[in-house]
């Protein structure tokens, strides 16, 4: 506990300009992640277990097109499409398959793709760890506000997350395709019955938040280290953010990764050595007091 | 149903349960492998999945290229030598487990423990108990054959030693302080015991040979954390001049391209002791100026045309770079080798470990071309340690500066003293 | 009251087969193998009284299989604890730490039950890495584990180790047995059928959860000792959400409503594990296809399924017996065919 030095950067602008960014950046990346797992939920009822494992395949991906392209934003969007894709695959020929069967058999469904999709990127790519590096767009003198420092590229990963986020957001709240998914959300077969064919929302809601994982991994590529197994520790980050925002709630997903990441930036400073401990309190207290969440309604069964 | 109904179904059940228990275990079972009098069989508990299995990748390639080559040749007394490698997945307790079944269910007769270091401590009560001749080739925690409660007679080690890293690294470190005031020092290193005690060491040491030196900020990212942009800007924060990390591989990489956004590098110097690896140095793709990092493995460190043979070979049959791991597991092999020659291919735990005490090896990775195996705590001596400064392109790195080992052997002793460790 | 009779004695007899094992001069490798697949047996089959029986989803598990090794292990190298008072020990401490999750935790219903144990778990982790100098963090308790003899019982000695164990083992799988068969089990199985029936017809629905809670914990924590005993350590990741994860796959591999299924998943996936590393450096790749040909294929534990053939092959016979009663011994054959 150092809490006198978590005091001294409160009362100095520049060590909060520069934590506060920081968390910002942690937490949108969380966000992206967090909602895709979100809205699975909230729609088809599923937890996807293998969420982490769709941001490591964005990840690879965004840096092997890179290679090939070297652009990074053709990159980054041929990751977000590609993800998209698989992800569609994903829930067709495997987790349709698991519908309404025991939440278990889900996870395990989603524990053997975690599982193959690490052994065949460390295939194709290998086991040493790779890495982007930043794309020639982004290679510019960090700026300062306040006397914080923030680096252009973090600008933009903030701002695309955000927007991103917030298209979302608008496709399920403004949309016919939003209302649609929201009413099979309700009740799929009354949607069913309606002739509208939900097994093709539900696939499209899948390829959606897989899509949303992907570009949260092309986004994370430049900076973070690719390696198998890299889903890993998102994954149960994001659903701690799932949890406490609420299972299903976009909007929660939002606040919930926000705080996660304040925690963190802050936390480094003021209690660095229990800052995951206290994520996974927040969770527990969120749990006991309002189960359902910040913004989540409650749910039954 | 009934429940005297349902009683009787339960009991079915549990003699088919039973049944179906016993089937698995005798079926499934892998066959049991007889010691053959041919081959000599050496098991290898390793990780080759998840994160970290280049770990594993790269060791086992340093075990092969000596092997391979001896076998070759015709073998010891003409008998093979015959790797059996084993994935434990990082998980110290399946460590144990597959050390156990090498020996006893695959009749391996020598181990050479290639695990991190929970691990090998893990790997090391095994050998307490069965008394084959283990050589550890990977764990730099200095404990594991420092600390005499944890000695086992038949347990050496040919990997790095943390404490020796520290002293040379520290020497090294202080000079460069003097020569530019470098004062305020910051750490950023990975929050579990090697990164904990490697940090602390190297920090004593440095102080030791600079009384200039002080530590003003110190960060402690998770092991394989994601993300390192909070701790970046908390150094940043602390305003040092000079930075010192023991983050390695992935996670090194990746603090780089994050600090780096930060212009962190231009600001202070850094000290690296885990940069110079092939797959961590040929990864960063900007180096500023002034980044120094210990070193690991690297193809002109010492120049000489040996070191360029070994890994052109290396290369050539393993396909991938070598990487510290390599030397490491290359010496345990030829140690290996050499004690089997001595005593005519008996894998005798006993004595195997009485001539692999005090043997010294010739080998291009120590310090005047030759590593020996301290009789007094079974560890690895006299190899190369040294720092130099990194660069973005071949040969990535310049300057270097193999640290003498008279003042390591020196400073150890008092170490040793006030751990506890001798008297 | 002859059922559990014959369930004692069943038990007896798996003792004295486990026991036999040894003295037919079994390889070591055998042994280890019936070791550690005990120790993670305990986990599953405990886990099952909640997931199985009482319909009480858990992701934190493993919490009590690591607070069982660590409070064994910490007993033990302290040098103040015989073998015997350690265990007691460590099962009591289990037993408070899960009486402690267990009250809070048993509130909820389902998925937030899940998460919520999750969360315990993994703060009981953070708390295990983070106190360095009492847990030994990351490391693990290093240096070996310290076995004084007993009562003229040495546990150093490999085969004395495992007549221990077994011996433990047996207990565990006993009182659980009797459990489920109590009318105790079939309040925990009404309240997973039926939460507000149970309620309604007088149960005490959250005490009965918290019972059945803790004494799965203790049964965890045993499994806990006995790998701590094995490996001579205990090390963080026992108490990881993927031992916990591993747990549950054991149960599904098996089979979650036939009693001895869970043990069944362990002595299959441990298989899986050992023949996997031993054939392929792919473990992850082949442990994948397995578990997803199993899941899409069978959609239940293969023990499942069995028991539920069977059962429909004994009503069939019983309908058959019933129609051939109707229309006459004549047509008996064509209705038991």
């Amino acid at each position: 506990m150092d809490l006198d030095a978590l005091m001294r950067c409160v009362g100095t602008t520049s060590c909060i300009v520069t934590q506060l960014t920081s968390g910002m950046i942690i937490g949108m990346l969380l966000f992206l992640i967090a909602s895709g797992v979100t809205l699975i939920f909230g729609v088809l009822n599923v937890i996807n277990f293998a969420h982490g494992s769709l941001y490591m395949i964005g990840a690879y991906a965004a840096w092997t097109f890179y290679q090939l392209t070297g652009s990074y934003f053709i990159s980054a969007l041929g990751a977000a499409v590609a993800v998209g894709m698989l992800g569609v695959l994903f829930e067709r020929f495997l987790m349709s398959k698991v519908y309404g069967s025991n939440v278990l058999m889900q996870l395990l469904v989603c524990y053997a793709v975690v599982l193959i999709s690490d052994d065949l990127i460390k295939i194709i790519w290998g086991p040493v760890s790779l890495s982007m590096g930043m794309p020639v767009e982004f290679r510019l003198p960090p700026l300062r506000f306040f006397g914080g420092v923030v680096p252009p590229f973090y600008i933009f990963m903030i701002v695309a997350a955000m927007a991103i986020g917030l298209l979302l957001w608008l496709v399920i709240a403004r949309t016919r395709f939003g209302n649609i998914v929201r009413a099979a959300a309700v009740n799929g077969p009354m949607v069913s019955a309606l002739g509208i064919r939900v097994n093709l929302y539900y696939a499209a809601v899948f390829g959606i938040g897989s899509a949303l994982a992907g570009a949260a991994g092309a986004l994370a590529a430049p900076v973070r280290s690719l390696t198998p197994g890299m889903g890993f520790s998102i994954l149960i980050e994001s659903f701690i953010v799932t949890v406490i925002g609420g299972m299903g709630s976009i909007v929660g997903a939002f606040v919930a990764s926000i705080i996660i990441g304040l925690t963190r930036s802050f936390g480094s400073i003021g209690f660095p050595l229990f800052v995951d401990g206290v994520m996974f309190l927040i969770m527990a207290l969120v749990l006991i007091f309002k189960p359902s969440g910040l913004f989540g309604r409650p749910h039954n069964k | 149903m009934s429940s005297i109904d349902s009683r009787r179904t339960g009991r079915r059940q549990i003699l088919k349960g039973a049944g179906a228990l016993a089937t698995a275990g005798v079926i499934g079972m892998p066959a049991i492998v007889k010691g053959q009098s041919g081959a000599i069989k050496i098991g290898v508990p390793t990780i080759l999945s998840g994160r970290v299995a280049v770990l594993g990748q790269t060791s086992v390639g340093g075990l092969k290229v000596v092997f391979d080559k001896v076998n070759e040749t015709g073998g010891i007394n003409g008998r093979k030598i015959e790797l059996v490698v084993r994935d434990s997945k990082g998980a110290p307790q399946e460590a144990a487990k597959v050390t156990r079944d090498l020996i006893n269910n695959d009749g391996c007769q020598i181990i050479i423990d290639a695990e991190a270091s929970s691990g090998a401590f893990a790997v090391q009560e095994v050998i307490r108990e069965i008394g084959v001749l283990c050589i550890h080739s990977n764990s730099e925690t200095s404990s594991l054959t420092a600390d005499p409660k944890l000695h086992v007679p038949t347990a050496f080690r040919t990997a790095r030693q943390g404490i020796h890293d520290a002293i040379g690294g520290g020497d090294y470190a202080a000079k460069i302080a003097k020569a530019k005031g470098l004062k305020k020092w910051a750490t950023c290193s990975p929050d579990y015991a090697y990164g904990r005690s490697n940090t602390a060491e190297f920090m004593e040491y440095a102080k030791h040979f600079d009384g200039n030196i002080q530590v003003v900020e110190e960060s402690w990212p998770k092991l394989f954390q994601p993300d390192y942009t909070e701790v970046v800007t908390k150094v940043l924060n602390a305003k040092a001049d000079a930075m010192y990390s023991a983050l390695w591989g992935g996670d090194l990489v990746a603090f780089i391209d994050q600090a780096n956004l930060y212009g962190l590098f231009d600001k202070q110097a850094s000290f690296m002791v885990n940069l110079g690896d092939y797959g961590v140095v040929d990864q960063v793709k900007q180096f500023p100026q002034g980044v120094y990092s210990g070193g690991r493995y690297n193809r002109t460190v010492p120049p000489t045309k040996e070191n360029e043979e070994w890994y052109q070979n290396y290369v050539k049959t393993q396909k991938h770079k070598p990487t510290n791991w390599s030397w490491e597991n290359d010496v345990a092999a030829q140690m290996v080798v050499e004690a089997l020659k001595k005593t005519n291919g008996d894998t005798n735990g006993k004595k195997l470990a009485e001539v692999i005490k005090g043997m010294t090896i010739k080998t291009q990775f120590g310090v005047g071309g030759s590593v020996t195996m301290r009789a007094e705590d079974n560890t690895l001596v006299n190899y190369i340690i040294g720092y130099g400064v990194s660069l973005s392109k071949e040969p990535y790195i310049a300057d270097f500066q193999t640290s003498p080992w008279e003042p390591i052997y020196e400073l150890e002793k008092q170490w040793k003293k006030k751990q506890g460790y001798a008297s | 009251m002859t059922g559990r009779w014959r369930d004692l004695a069943l038990a007896g007899a798996g003792l004295v087969i486990l026991l036999l094992v040894p003295l037919f001069g079994a390889p070591p490798a055998i042994r280890d193998f019936i070791m550690f697949g005990m120790a993670y047996g305990l986990l599953a089959m405990s886990l099952n009284l909640l997931i199985g029986y009482s319909g009480l989803v858990s992701f934190g598990h493993a919490m009590f299989f690591a607070s069982g090794a660590y409070a064994f292990g910490l007993a033990m190298q302290s040098g103040k604890f015989s073998i015997p008072a350690a265990f007691a020990l460590a099962i009591v401490f289990t037993a408070v730490l899960a009486l402690i999750v267990g009250a809070i935790c048993v509130r909820l219903n389902e998925i937030y039950f899940a998460f919520l144990t999750l969360a315990f778990q993994m703060l009981f982790y953070n708390v295990i890495l983070g106190w360095v100098s009492f847990t030994g963090g990351d490391q693990g308790l290093m240096g070996g584990i310290p076995r004084p003899k007993f009562l003229g019982i040495d546990l150093a000695d490999r085969t004395q180790l495992y007549v221990f164990c077994s011996v433990a083992f047996i207990i565990c799988i006993a009182i659980l047995r009797q459990l489920v068969t109590s009318p105790f089990g079939y309040t925990l199985r009404l309240i997973r059928d039926n939460q507000e029936r149970a309620a309604f017809l007088g149960v005490n629905v959250p005490l009965v959860k918290l019972t059945c809670f803790v004494i799965s914990a203790c049964v965890a924590g045993v499994g806990g000792i006995l790998l701590t005993l094995f490996v001579s350590g205990a090390y963080p990741n026992f108490g990881f959400w993927t031992t916990s994860g591993e747990a549950i796959f054991m149960i599904l591999l098996g089979g979650s409503n036939v009693f001895l299924g869970p043990l069944v998943g362990t002595v299959i996936l441990r298989l899986l594990n050992d023949i996997t590393v031993t054939y392929t450096s792919h473990t992850e790749l082949v442990l994948g296809i397995v578990i997803l040909i199993l899941v899409l294929g069978l959609r239940k534990g293969p023990l499942d399924l069995i028991a539920e053939r069977l059962e429909n092959r004994r009503q069939a016979a019983a309908q058959a017996v019933r129609d051939a009663a109707d229309a006459g011994a004549a047509d008996t054959r064509k209705g038991g065919s």
